[in-house]
């Protein structure tokens, strides 16, 4: 039993599990809610329930008042819900983001194409309207046959709304990349939602961009570059993209032409693994070392985007703060796969890396 | 959704913190905030100070005031219906005394601390936060005395819990932990006690306190570390928000900051050595072992809290490893101490039974048979044989945490360790590596100690003899020190138990 969950100020809508805490809910689905002791006695995780209804389980009677229950508050960290809620809480609205409501879609795949070995870029036209949605953002998919929904990146600019590009990567053994790998062909109909995510250029800090792409991490970048460029920022913007090898390497003629056409925007694709006596020219080594290379290990005044697998953001996020650029300039996607959801044990110093 | 935007709580607060802050203009800024350029910390621009919580002042009181009542409301129970006899034990009660003589007034000094944060430092949010913590290190003393007070009518040995912290040879630990805090500049106090302290030390304080007082019945206790902890989320946050915004200010702040976090880690682990002799020794139904506590709460969390400063290039604090490996000693060793210096403490002590000594055997796996049972083995031997064993010399105090050399070497617990150094033609001595290094970087400040063995041997304790110098620090000889067998405090508790005792025998 799941109940939805809206969470203001950021309009997010998420599903919780019957016994689910609110606040285990949120982290897991990347929204960060304040919090400390994570049981009931600090106060720190405390929300306003604004619609629904709720159960304060363990909730410490000095960390909840009396009063403050009468109000309508309850603290995140014990609170289970028993209905559809919604509540706000001590969060930031950030002023570039859109409240765009969660819509439905009913789509047909209009090309397959193999970009790579192992990735597939898919193009499905939406067949109920246009979507609205900031660069950046995601969608949920559901799949024939395969339970729950897979989220992927938004790889075309907002500007072309009738359809949405995802480029796939198989995850070995996975349930969901294997479907659209072996069965997805040109003009099946799928069901997805969306927009969904918080991974969107904030736009109205300005100065200079820095986007890290690993892998298919990549597409969430394209599509905020092109929607970058197509506006006229004229602040340097800087795309590096790594990958394993050659093989391993699309969208270099795109970005390449970008590049050629703009001159604040810079493409640096990097390769990790490619043998060290073949013809490329370009970068070697991971993204985060190839980045440091590049700005002499100084990132300050830059706000970065980082898209790809958790090892790769996290040794980026390592080289960004060694390199003078903190948790307010570095704007994250972590591609998680089922196999990712090993939960590590985290200090609360961090809200969103 | 209507049109017309809610302020966000975020922009409510910084209206009603640091939209009331201005740029003086009789007197220069720098004259109005004389201390927070001599540590060496830069900060670029206090704007980027992000306010770790936002709670106004009139929410503040609303909260606190209701914190009261129901605490007060426990707290009169309690007393209503003789909660003191329904602990666990009358030893019990000794676990009242430490605190109260050697917690809470710290708790008084955290209130002094903070008042001058928040005075001193020149960011008006970082200022807001620190008077609010201010007022609940007053708020918290208050309570624990009122909490304890009532313990103190029927129980020996904090009828003068203060003065005794000023004077009592083994409270300078925790008192000159905090002067030393007291005495440094704000940035220095942050890190000391906003983070060492509150953040990464407080729930090996707090919760072994806490959650030893629930499992031997003492409800009051319990309900005023609930309603303390309800205020440490703030304090928790604090510290976080004061690390975070000094290492991302400026990158000469880092040295300085890991210098601190390895003084007040270091500091703070020997300041808990009494925690953990508490927890081992002194909670008649058990919580958990110290060791077990220090693995989750600082090889754990500690551990998950450094893993992410690392990113900021702060490392583990210094000598980490060896406070971990003396979590296997520490409490053993502090426990040896008192019982051997039972005569001048102002709490019982007593010899684990046989039951204690196989749940100690059982959690200190690696260390208790080998070093420590043997000893309150023999200890036993020689008090059935009327020989009692009291250790009668004044003990060597570290320069640094003030407390008797009594740990040994670490990897070698038959050694005790001794460390010295010279300064200005004086020799100083010290527990540790850590404590002379503490000692080393600022020995000015370390050399005007006030070490209570010192002060016997100087005359400015009271007299000469044992006798004079416990009645100089308030003690009734004979009620509030030695042995719990034996003691006042042991027969009202056999009074107050006489039935059952009876029924039982």
């Amino acid at each position: 039993m799941t109940y939805q969950l809206v969470v203001e100020p950021l309009g997010e809508r998420i599903e919780v599990a019957e016994d689910q805490t609110i606040l285990d809910a949120c982290l897991r689905q990347g929204i960060y809610l304040p919090y400390a002791c994570g049981h009931g006695l600090c106060g720190t995780c405390k929300v306003t329930v604004l619609d629904g209804e709720i159960d304060h389980a363990d909730a410490s009677p000095f960390a909840l008042m009396d009063f403050e229950r009468a109000e309508g508050r309850a603290l995140a960290c014990t609170a289970r819900m028993k209905s559809d809620c919604e509540i706000e809480a001590d969060i930031e609205e950030d002023p570039d983001q859109r409240r765009i409501p969660i819509r439905d879609f009913t789509v047909t795949v209009e090309q397959v194409e193999d970009l790579t070995g192992d990735v597939k870029g898919l193009r499905l036209a939406l067949q109920n309207g246009p979507i609205d949605f900031q660069a950046g953002q995601y969608v949920n998919i559901t799949l024939p046959g395969v339970e729950g929904t897979r989220a992927f990146s938004i790889a075309n600019p907002p500007s072309d709304n009738g359809a949405v590009e995802l480029q796939i990567r198989r995850v070995p053994n996975g349930k969901g990349t294997g479907y659209i790998f072996e069965q997805l062909k040109q003009g099946d109909q799928l069901k997805l939602s969306g927009p969904y995510g918080r991974f969107f250029v904030r736009k109205s800090r300005g100065g200079p961009l820095l986007f890290l792409g690993g892998g298919t991490g990549v597409s969430s970048p394209h599509s905020m570059v092109l929607d970058l460029l197509a506006e006229g920022y004229t602040q340097p913007i800087t795309l590096i993209h790594g990958v394993r090898t050659q093989a391993d390497l699309y969208g270099v003629e795109e970005f390449t032409a970008l590049a050629d056409k703009h001159a604040n925007f810079r493409y640096v694709p990097a390769l990790s693994s490619e043998p060290a006596e073949s013809n490329w020219q370009g970068a070697r080594g991971f993204v985060h070392e190839v980045a440091e290379s590049l700005y002499g290990g100084n990132f300050e005044g830059l706000t970065a985007y980082l898209c790809g697998p958790p090892v790769m953001i996290e040794a980026c996020v390592n080289s960004l703060m060694r390199g003078r650029l903190f948790e307010k300039h570095i704007i994250t996607e972590r591609f998680l796969t089922a196999a990712d959801a090993e939960k590590k044990s985290r200090s609360p110093l961090f809200k969103s890396l | 959704m209507s049109g017309t935007k809610k302020l966000g709580l975020r922009q409510r607060y910084e209206h009603l913190t640091r939209g009331l802050d201005w740029e003086t203009t009789y007197q220069p800024m720098d004259k109005v905030f004389p201390y927070d350029e001599f540590e060496g910390i830069k900060i670029k621009d206090w704007s980027a100070w992000e306010d770790p919580f936002r709670l106004t002042m009139d929410s503040y009181w609303k909260f606190q005031a209701e914190k009261e009542r129901k605490l007060y409301a426990v707290l009169d129970s309690f007393a209503q219906n003789n909660g003191q006899t329904g602990i666990s034990d009358g030893r019990y009660a000794n676990v009242l005394k430490l605190f109260l003589t050697g917690i809470s007034p710290e708790e008084y000094q955290a209130h002094r601390g903070f008042a001058f944060t928040g005075r001193h430092l020149r960011g008006a949010g970082a200022r807001v936060a620190c008077q609010m913590q201010s007022i609940d290190e007053l708020r918290h003393i208050q309570t624990q005395i009122h909490t304890i007070s009532h313990f103190n009518k029927y129980f020996n040995g904090i009828h003068d819990f203060s003065k005794m912290h000023d004077r009592v040879w083994y409270l300078s630990v925790p008192k000159s932990f905090f002067d030393d805090a007291r005495t440094s500049g704000p940035f220095e106090f942050m890190i000391a006690i906003g983070f060492a302290f509150e953040y990464v030390l407080t729930n090996l304080l707090f919760v072994p306190f806490m959650s030893g007082a629930a499992y031997n019945g003492d409800m009051s206790t319990v309900t005023f570390g609930f309603s303390a902890q309800s205020d440490e989320s703030r304090h928790m946050t604090l510290g976080i928000e004061v690390i975070k915004f000094l290492l991302e200010q400026h990158p000469d702040n880092l040295p300085i900051v890991q210098k601190w976090v390895d003084k007040w880690f270091w500091r703070g682990h020997r300041l808990l050595g009494i925690v953990a002799m508490m927890m081992d020794y002194m909670l008649p139904k058990k919580v958990m072992s110290w060791k077990e506590a220090w693995d989750i709460y600082f090889v754990e969390a500690g551990g998950a809290l450094f893993q992410d400063l690392a990113r900021y290039g702060l490392k583990m604090p210094k000598y980490h490893e060896i406070a971990t490996a003396e979590a296997e000693h520490v409490s053993h060793q502090n426990w040896c101490t008192f019982y051997q210096y039972t005569h001048a403490a102002n709490f019982h002590t007593w010899l684990p039974d046989n039951e204690h000594l196989d749940w100690l055997s059982e959690k200190y796996p690696n260390t208790f048979d080998k070093y420590y049972r043997p000893r309150f083995e023999m200890w036993g031997q020689m008090a059935k044989e009327g020989k009692r064993f009291y250790n009668n010399a004044l003990v060597q105090l570290c320069q640094v945490c003030q407390i008797p050399m009594v740990y040994t070497e670490p990897g070698d617990p038959n050694t005790i360790c001794f460390r010295e150094t010279q300064f200005n033609g004086q020799r100083y001595h010290f527990c540790s590596d850590g404590c002379s290094d503490i000692f080393k970087n600022e020995p000015e400040k370390y050399v005007q100690a006030w070490l209570p063995v010192q002060q016997i041997f100087q005359g400015n304790c009271g007299g000469a003899t044992i006798p004079e110098v416990l009645d100089w620090y308030g003690y009734k000889f004979g009620e509030d020190n030695f042995d719990y067998v034996g003691s006042p405090d042991e027969k009202l508790w056999n009074e107050w138990h006489a039935d059952k005792i009876k029924a039982a025998s």
